[in-house]
């Protein structure tokens, strides 16, 4: 592997000039093999197709364009599992079964909190793929994991603005994406999938102490702890 | 000289888009490297907007010669800008000029209406990336590559559709060539700011192609191109 250890690096936005190497510490040190990191990918796309099929299928979204990016996007992040699926067993690993994944009953009730769910989901799915890049060692893989990246955030992007949202903190974030470590990302997502067999995986309880203090379970991770709290408290229509 | 760059021409060709289905279907990512290659060189797309118009059929995209502005190193990609990854990043930050540029341009032309919103954000990104590569490659100990002087179509800041379709290619172009050197960055801090970089080119890319009625995300992954391609395609742009 030709890339030296992920340790001094990191970027965080603003608009002013960013120090791309400053000595805060960002990027997480290896967080398993790429198998791993792969499955842990696959759980993320899993959630994603999931939402965006019953989302879909709920017919919140009715302008035509809208209904048609929305689409796009289901069929994007049904393209991603079946990526990862193929590639996990080209590895050779063992692909993660599909989890028993539950949305709360609020989530489908509206095009608002359709639109807000999705564009919390897309933006964890930016920084949790950011959050691996330094870890990947296969060449190829990288280069697909960042091509999927992108692409999450293109679709975190269009949702911001069929949402309405600002541009600059809505739309945009920054003129850097920021990277979100593992353990928060599976934090956030773990009360939306009952179980993950055969992964391994176990709630996080690592301290991500490599974050800054403000960093630590912030922005989209943070936003989709919160979003799941305040969803699950809605009684079901 | 062409006062409608574009006419006649599709301003970027999306071939991959009606493969999504066999995507699906066949897609491992171990094999998505050679098949994204394989798309439409962005050089096609780009010499649409090319203030001189290329020969028909594609550039070469074995760029025989460095650009103009780029620093002295001879070889081609990367490399004339300098070794590894300082040629990488100074070779980002020819990119990032050009569409710092380009931006600063736009708006100050004033054409955008409402649009302006949506592209402010742009222009300052595209401006802090420069500022931090320059600033990485001045920590770096390396010299950063000068600013080239750029040449853009005539009505590029005069029509509101000519400006909004030139954005759609920078960015599209921009994301293949950070994408393009992803694989190829050694060092792992270097990676992780290139790639924090390219998702905003990708949000950029997608609320262009949104505005400009372009279907906004065009592949279940991004593509990329190669230093050589990218700098085949933007040449048009680099002034004597």
């Amino acid at each position: 592997m030709g890339r030296t250890a992920i340790g001094a690096g990191a970027v965080i936005g603003g608009s002013t000039a960013i120090e791309l190497l400053s000595t805060t510490r960002v990027w997480a040190a290896a967080e398993g093999t790429d198998g791993d990191i792969l499955n842990f990918a696959l759980t993320l796309e899993y959630i994603e197709a999931t939402f965006y099929e019953r989302g879909n299928a709920a017919s919140l979204i009715t302008d035509a364009r809208e209904k048609d990016i929305f689409a796009t996007i289901q069929k994007d992040e049904e393209a991603h599992v079946q990526a990862l699926t193929d590639t996990l067993n080209k590895l050779g690993v063992a692909p993660v079964a599909k989890p028993t994944i539950t949305f709360p009953a609020s989530t489908f009730a509206s095009r608002d909190s359709y639109l807000k769910l999705a564009m919390i989901f897309e933006n964890t799915g930016v920084g949790a793929y950011l959050g691996q890049a330094g870890s990947i060692t296969n060449k190829d893989i990288l280069q697909a994991a960042a091509g999927i990246f992108g692409v999450e955030a293109r679709h975190a992007a269009l949702i911001g603005v069929i949402s309405g949202a600002t541009p600059e903190g809505g739309i945009y974030k920054g003129a850097t994406e920021t990277p979100i470590a593992k353990s928060d990302v599976l934090a956030a997502v773990m009360p939306f999938i009952g179980g993950m067999p055969n992964t391994g995986f176990a709630p996080a309880q690592r301290s991500v102490n490599y974050l800054p203090a403000g960093l630590a379970i912030g922005g989209a991770a943070a936003a989709l702890m919160a979003f799941r709290t305040r969803g699950s408290r809605t009684p079901p229509p | 000289m062409n006062q409608d760059p574009f006419e006649g021409r599709s301003v970027i060709q999306f071939t991959s888009e009606r493969d999504r289905r066999a995507f699906l279907k066949y897609a491992a990512l171990v094999g998505i490297g050679g098949s994204l290659v394989s798309a439409l060189p962005i050089s096609n797309a780009l010499a649409a907007t090319s203030p001189s118009p290329s020969p028909s059929g594609s550039p070469s995209p074995s760029a025989s010669s460095a650009p103009s502005g780029s620093p002295s190193a001879a070889g081609s990609g990367t490399s004339q800008f300098g070794a590894g990854d300082i040629g990488i990043l100074n070779y980002a930050l020819t990119l990032e000029y050009l569409e710092s540029e380009f931006y600063q341009k736009g708006l100050a032309a004033n054409i955008l209406g409402d649009d302006a919103k949506y592209i402010t954000p742009v222009a300052a990104h595209e401006a802090a990336h420069v500022a931090a590569l320059t600033a990485t490659l001045n920590k770096l100990g390396a010299t950063p590559a000068t600013k080239p002087t750029f040449v853009f179509p005539p009505t590029t800041f005069t029509d509101t559709a000519t400006f909004l379709k030139s954005a759609v290619i920078f960015e599209e172009t921009g994301v293949k060539a950070y994408h393009g050197q992803v694989v190829l960055i050694k060092d792992g801090a270097i990676l992780g700011a290139a790639a924090s970089i390219a998702g905003v080119e990708s949000r950029h890319a997608a609320v262009l192609n949104y505005l400009t009625q372009m279907p906004p995300v065009a592949n279940p992954v991004e593509q990329h191109a190669t230093a050589d391609e990218i700098l085949a395609a933007i040449k048009p742009f680099l002034g004597a």
